[in-house]
């Protein structure tokens, strides 16, 4: 545990984030080392230093870029939307909901389904949330949206959160791989069947934990046992855990792949916790 | 029934204008080199045919920053995704050789988030001595926003790796495949990988939204310094880039223009480059003629392997 914390300190960049690997900071690995600090043992200096970090590049929108040189909000917001209120502050939290709820795939929008509609193309388009605006929506970053309003309906947010948690579970569902995983949303290209992978697999599955579960659950459960007996990144490995674990299925998995990113190290400090902060 | 904001009403009526839109300029194409060399296996042999390969279009690389791209995609060990190491690793061997100052290899891959992970997979680790020193995941590079002064797709701007914005020479090292949204994947396709996914996300969507074709050409006209070494020992046919079958071609195919490396490779294919969307775009039709280049080391015919196309394409663009 000891060796965990300093090595969270030892990867901080000056400005206080962490970078995937080596390099400059972004928000995703900061968001994921202060939950997996959160879960583990916080240092205070390293925590604070982590959370300036992330306050200093809220941008005026209310959303958050994947690192300060892009000026644009994406989806990592809904990364800074999970961790605990009281770090991340109410206001700032807040912000960054109404910036998650003005976002959908770009196939919810009207121009493009009046294109459709006028093309004489009858498909629906479940509501989800896109990587980066102006995009269509994918399995990552809706399972993200999923979980981040899912706690805020926790703390009590309102009705509009809720329809857009259901669509979102719509839109995973509408997505899913005929072997019962999730890639990351194409599951058909040119009427041929795509094959899921763990990581995708794995955060869909977490993102589908509460509420009603359909008979399709047990199908995703299936895939992804399946996966984690072949699966050889730690980020999959992971989020495999987390899924399962989310449906009240504890997993050890065999053989752990060794984590090689500072991501990888902290989702599997994440996924080892007794209570995940992702998911409660 | 919500009708549309005026805002929508507009960016509706000039998509479509923008989809309909005609009169592109295909950039100025005069006549370049393209080498063919056989090559049936993955042997030592591939060091020294990719040196020579390198060497006999006399490159000014001396001193100079050199960026290998190769195309990684998944991990399935037993099929031909991805750029076979050896040849990497050949290439890196070859411009050090050839007096580059810095050689790396760098790529972002547009599916699977665990970059290295990949790499190692696809044997990247065990072929080249200390990988992760020589290599950058383009996904997670820091960027710069840059601006695309004549765009031919919808996009105005990218935000790019500076890794590949500071090179002196970009290397797009591509595995010859067939591709169910392009037609085929070689070196131009390639360039997708430059788009950070830590961005734009996993796949790089933007550039679908932008238009496949217009995008590849414009990611093709923000790099003017490259040059193209394709992995067609073994290529992939059918419903490439991901699901085909392995395809023995047995064959390198390198040049300056990378354009022109990419429709000679379709001939090698049996695939019609001048129905290929960004090659046209890239080059004009007229300027895909075989009479267009200058074909050094072995003729079109004496590899040419006629790679099997799903439909649609099969109708649309295999030669006759």
């Amino acid at each position: 545990m000891t060796a965990q914390r300093t090595d969270w300190k030892n990867r901080q960049n000056r400005d206080g984030g962490w970078a995937y690997n080596k390099g400059c900071s972004w928000t995703e690995p900061t968001v994921l080392v202060l939950l997996a600090q959160s879960v583990t043992q916080v240092d205070s200096e390293s925590f604070a230093a982590g959370l300036r970090f992330l306050r200093s590049t809220e941008r005026v929108d209310g959303g958050w870029s994947p690192q300060p040189a892009v000026a644009e909000s994406t989806w990592v917001t809904a990364l800074v939307a999970l961790l605990p209120e009281e770090a991340i502050g109410a206001q700032r939290l807040e912000r960054a909901l109404t910036w998650l709820e003005g976002q959908t795939g770009r196939e919810s929008s009207w121009s493009f389904r009046l294109r459709q509609m006028i093309a004489g193309n009858e498909e629906k388009y479940p509501v989800g949330w896109p990587w980066f605006p102006g995009a269509a929506a994918w399995v990552i970053p809706t399972s993200l949206g999923i979980l981040a309003f899912g706690r805020a309906l926790s703390r009590g947010g309102n009705g509009k959160l809720r329809e857009r948690v259901e669509l979102g579970k719509e839109f995973l569902f509408s997505r899913m791989c005929a072997d019962g995983g999730w890639n990351h949303g194409s599951n058909k290209a040119l009427g041929r069947d795509g094959d899921s992978y763990p990581e995708t697999t794995g955060i869909a599955l977490a993102a589908l934990h509460r509420g009603p579960v359909p008979a399709q659950i047990e199908r995703a459960k299936t895939a992804a046992r399946r996966h984690l007996a072949t699966c050889r990144t730690a980020e999959g490995n992971a989020w495999l855990r987390m899924g399962l674990s989310a449906h009240g299925e504890s997993v050890h998995s065999q053989s752990e792949p060794a984590p090689r990113t500072t991501i990888d190290a902290a989702l599997i400090a994440i996924a080892s916790a007794e209570r995940n902060p992702l998911l409660s | 029934m919500t009708l549309m904001t005026r805002r929508e009403l507009f960016t509706t009526t000039a998509a479509g204008l923008a989809l309909t839109q005609c009169g592109r300029s295909p950039r100025a194409a005069g006549v370049s080199n393209v080498s063919i060399v056989k090559a049936p296996g993955y042997t030592m042999e591939v060091y020294d045919t990719v040196y020579r390969l390198v060497a006999e279009h006399k490159l000014n690389v001396r001193g100079k920053r050199i960026v290998l791209k190769p195309n990684l995609v998944e991990f399935d060990p037993n099929t031909a995704i991805n750029t076979h190491p050896i040849v990497v690793h050949a290439a890196f061997e070859a411009f050090r050789k050839l007096g580059a100052a810095e050689v790396k290899i760098a790529e972002g891959p547009g599916h699977r988030r665990a970059t290295l992970d990949l790499a190692d997979a696809a044997g990247y680790f065990e072929t080249v001595p200390r990988f992760e020193d020589a290599f950058t995941d383009l996904n997670l590079d820091s960027v710069t926003k840059r601006a695309i002064l004549q765009p031919v797709s919808q996009l105005k701007s990218l935000y790019l790796p500076h890794t590949v914005l500071d090179c002196d020479l970009l290397v797009s090292l591509p595995k010859m495949k067939t591709h169910h949204w392009a037609g085929a994947t070689l070196a131009m396709k390639n360039l997708f990988g430059l788009v950070p996914g830590g961005v734009y996300g996993w796949p790089k969507n933007v550039l679908h939204w932008a238009g496949i074709a217009e995008s590849i050409v414009d990611l093709h006209h923000l790099f003017p310094r490259q040059f193209a070494i394709v992995d067609g020992i073994v290529g992939m046919e059918g419903n490439g880039p991901i699901q085909g079958t392995p395809k023995q071609a047995g064959v390198l195919v390198a040049g300056s223009d990378v354009a022109a490396v990419d429709a000679t490779c379709c001939r090698i294919m049996g695939i019609d480059p001048a129905r290929i969307e960004y090659l046209k775009l890239a080059r004009g039709e007229q300027n895909l003629s075989e009479r267009a280049f200058r074909q050094i080391g072995e003729p079109i015919q004496a590899v040419r392997t006629r790679f099997a196309l799903i439909d649609p394409w099969r109708q649309m663009i295999q030669a006759g």
